[in-house]
């Protein structure tokens, strides 16, 4: 990145640039900042390099034990550590709002997304006459908007109510241009839902009381209006965007049953995680297509705090509101400062107010936004332009036999089956783990399910290494892949077989990688072997000892090194150079090798 | 009112009984003290009738016997009040007595309303068809996101996920407005907003 653009990204990324591996200079963490800095015409580098999938991953531990380390220096890693934490128990709710997978924005149809004819966006360019709050404009329902609304709804176990109701919030601000938003305050659409966590979605074993499940109660969900985007450009002037006013939210509150920063992180994560496989919500948090509110108070363990209660969890310390966190890091690191925060004001006998505050990535407090006196009143009231929206048991019933597979339980299936499978489920959102299946399936028909294990490691290999290999040194993304799921059956079908050896099946796979797509004349798996003659046509024991005697004699030196120095990784040269200078698809490498060793060792 | 013809049959049949409560099924005010006169072909004198109000609002506005005093609204209050509602403060000080008794007169009127007793009445939201018939029309079940359903496709065999078809859109065609012609501070796409002092 040049440094002109760092300079105009803002402090808290350019910080986060700081953060990167070294190894990737040139494209510091491509997936996550340079979105950012495109999605906001910020870079001028069109294409970044691809980086190889090996080293994407290793890097990514590498980054994430950087900071576990870094963490553990600011905080005591030992399990309660922090003495003060015996004496203090920390209670956090979450809200988050997240934005719909919508064509039309949720009162009026203008486009909710980008339209692919428009290049990056262009501002103010989706903005209906309602969005622009032009007087006389009344709203109108899409109702189109209201299934990813009930899927997500329905995703996390919640009663879907018949009859919900539109409220008006009303504030001033510049990124509101009807003075009000619309939201549904007093009856939402969705009440007392939950989420269930374990241990390795990231909840600490504290948490998990002994139990192998958490459950986290989601108090409701409702559906509500974005506001438009402002950007600040100088001291005091802003820009306004009114291309996000309308696009619908929804707006998921969990009961106060969170009670460490981790769990709390991983809360957010999983709500992202279920979002996306229902296809409610597929923008992560890191491109804000999902904020998180998070309320904080402490108590003294065993006490009831000062008696603030919510929602019928009660017992609980004053809490204050932290605002706008917008990446799982933020989430933990906010919850940690605050608690120690408000740890230290009781401890030094002060009290908490019940305010606002502020984080900022790379700070180590909160900052406060608003107190009490300070406090906004909505003044919220039912919107007369709107009649109440009735959901009928049909649709409910009909979403809900079609949901997909939610994370849980495509990680259970999957676990118990095939257990490389889980790094494919990310990739290419879902793509490569149905091309696995599909192959993994087609190969079972033909092999029979007592090695469906074995197939199952087999292929993820292929899936995983060779294609994703192929695909990063042949620059392509997942969707120009033109092998198919049957011709990688049939290249993997003739390798168990022994019909071809491995180096000549990755050969295979490379031509038909390369070959233009079906309707054009696309030789099957067979063709290809037989005009390459590819077959493996195994030499018999006295053609491998003729081979590799002859190879010996090539090289004496190395066979000085292997006899005398006893450096068998030698051995495995010679094996190489069999394969060579033997003809194509006749030297099979462990064949190979247990004659070498013999040989040698005579 | 009642209709004409109403009032000859009504006068007609009971010509000697005060109309009775009956005939105003929706009224709220009690029924006239004095009984209403009648010339002697028994027809009403509907110009006289209707020319007395028996009721104005204005015995809501003005407190009597100033029983109930009012609370008094603090001049902190008003400016409070008038800054949630954007609406700008008083020039001086004989501005501000005038809009706090005006507050006063409408906070009595507001009590006075609120004596009424609504125990077990629903808040009316809006004017709309309540019945269940209307209810039934304005469901949104299966009939009603059809549309939306069939812009959905399932990609995948195995692993099936939900997608929104591309470009399924029929578009805005008819509305292409600017809405920056609205603005009278703009720079390029975007609106302009100072900020200030007030952040």
């Amino acid at each position: 990145m040049r440094s002109s653009t760092i300079r105009t990204a803002p402090s808290h990324f350019a910080r986060a640039l700081q953060y990167t591996s070294p190894g990737l200079i040139r494209c510091p963490r491509p997936c996550i900042v340079a979105k950012w800095l495109q999605s906001r015409s910020l870079t001028t580098a069109t294409a970044h390099e691809a980086i190889p999938l090996r080293k994407h991953l290793k890097d990514e531990a590498k980054r994430k034990k950087a900071d576990a380390k870094r963490d553990g220096n600011t905080a005591s890693t030992k399990p309660g550590g922090d003495p003060r934490l015996e004496k203090w128990e920390l209670t956090v709710g979450i809200e988050i709002h997240a934005e719909l997978n919508t064509a039309s924005k949720l009162f009026s149809s203008a486009p909710a997304e980008v339209l692919e004819s428009d290049n990056g966006g262009t501002a103010n360019s989706r903005v209906a006459m309602f969005d622009a709050a032009l007087p006389g404009t009344q709203p109108q329902f899409q109702v189109a908007t209201l299934l990813p609304a009930l899927r997500a709804a329905i995703a996390f176990g919640c009663e879907v109510q018949r009859q919900s109701g539109w409220d008006r919030k009303h504030y001033f601000h510049w990124d509101q241009p009807n003075g009000y938003q619309i939201t549904q305050y007093y009856q939402p659409f969705a009440k007392d839902g939950c989420l269930v966590l374990d241990a390795s979605d990231g909840v600490p074993a504290l948490d998990m009381q002994g139990a192998d499940r958490l459950r986290i109660g989601i108090k409701q969900i409702q559906m509500e209006q974005d506001t438009a985007k402002t950007t600040n450009v100088g001291s005091s002037t802003y820009h306004v965007d009114l291309n996000r006013a309308g696009v619908p939210l929804i707006e998921i509150i969990t009961l106060p049953h969170i009670h460490s920063p981790q769990t709390a992180a991983a809360v957010v994560r999983k709500i992202q995680a279920v979002l996306k496989s229902v296809s409610s919500c597929v923008i992560g948090m890191e491109l804000g297509g999902l904020r998180a509110d998070v309320n904080v108070s402490v108590r003294e363990r065993g006490t009831s705090g000062v008696g603030s209660s919510y929602s019928g969890v009660s017992g609980l310390g004053q809490r204050t509101e932290i605002k706008n966190l917008s990446s799982f890091k933020a989430v933990e690191d906010a919850i940690i400062a605050e608690r120690n925060r408000q740890i230290t004001v009781l401890e030094a006998g002060g009290v908490i107010e019940g305010e606002t505050r502020g984080w900022t990535l790379g700070a180590t407090e909160t900052t406060r936004l608003r107190g009490k006196e300070g406090e906004v009143d909505y003044r919220y009231m039912p919107d007369a332009d709107l009649p109440p929206l009735v959901i009928g048991q049909d649709l409910v019933e009909h979403l809900t036999s079609t949901l997909p597979t939610l994370p849980d339980e495509l990680q259970q299936e999957l676990q118990d089956e095939y257990n490389d499978a889980k790094t494919l489920i990310d990739l290419d959102s879902g793509d490569r783990l149905d091309f696995f299946l599909r192959t993994v399936h087609s190969v079972t028909a033909e092999l029979g399910m007592s090695s469906q294990a074995q197939i199952g490691k087999m292929v993820g290999n292929w899936v995983l290494h060779e294609l994703g290999g192929l695909l990063t040194t042949h620059q392509r993304s997942w969707d120009d892949v033109r092998v198919t799921a049957d011709e990688l059956k049939n290249i993997l079908l003739c390798l168990h077989r022994k019909q071809i050896t491995t180096r000549v099946a990755k050969q295979l796979l490379a031509d038909l990688f390369q070959r233009a797509p079906a309707p054009a004349a696309r030789p099957s798996v067979e063709q290809l072997i037989e005009t390459g003659n590819l077959r493996l046509r195994p030499l018999s024991e006295e053609e491998y000892r003729d081979l590799a005697r002859r190879i010996m004699e090539e090289s004496p030196e190395m066979v000085k090194a292997v006899r005398e120095k006893g450096q068998k990784g030698k051995v495995m040269w010679f094996v190489g150079q069999m394969v060579r200078q033997g003809e194509e698809g006749t030297v099979e490498p462990e064949k190979a090798k247990a004659v070498i060793e013999s040989l040698m060792g005579g | 009112m009642l209709p004409r013809s109403v009032q000859k049959w009504a006068s007609g049949c009971t010509r000697s009984l005060q109309p009775r409560v009956c005939t105003r099924p929706f009224a709220t005010s009690p029924p006239r003290r004095d009984a209403i006169e009648r010339d002697a072909n028994g027809h009403l004198d509907v110009g006289k009738l209707l020319s007395i109000p028996t009721w104005s609002v204005a015995s809501l506005l003005t407190p009597k016997d100033q029983q109930t005093p009012t609370p008094e609204v603090s001049s902190k209050q008003l400016h409070h009040l008038l800054r949630l509602s954007a609406l700008p403060p008083p020039k001086d000080t004989a501005e501000e007595a005038q809009m706090l008794s005006t507050l006063a007169t409408q906070l009595h009127f507001v009590k006075e309303i609120q004596k009424v007793d609504t125990e077990g009445v629903e808040p009316l939201r809006s004017l709309r068809d309540e019945t269940a018939q209307g209810e039934r029309e304005a469901e949104l079940g299966m009939e009603a996101l059809r549309g939306a359903l069939e812009q959905e496709e399932i990609r995948g065999t195995h692993h099936r996920r939900i997608r929104r078809k591309a470009g399924g859109r029929d578009g805005e065609e008819g509305e292409k407005w600017n809405p920056l012609r609205t603005a009278g501070r703009k720079r390029g796409r975007y609106f302009v907003v100072e900020g200030g002092k007030e952040g």
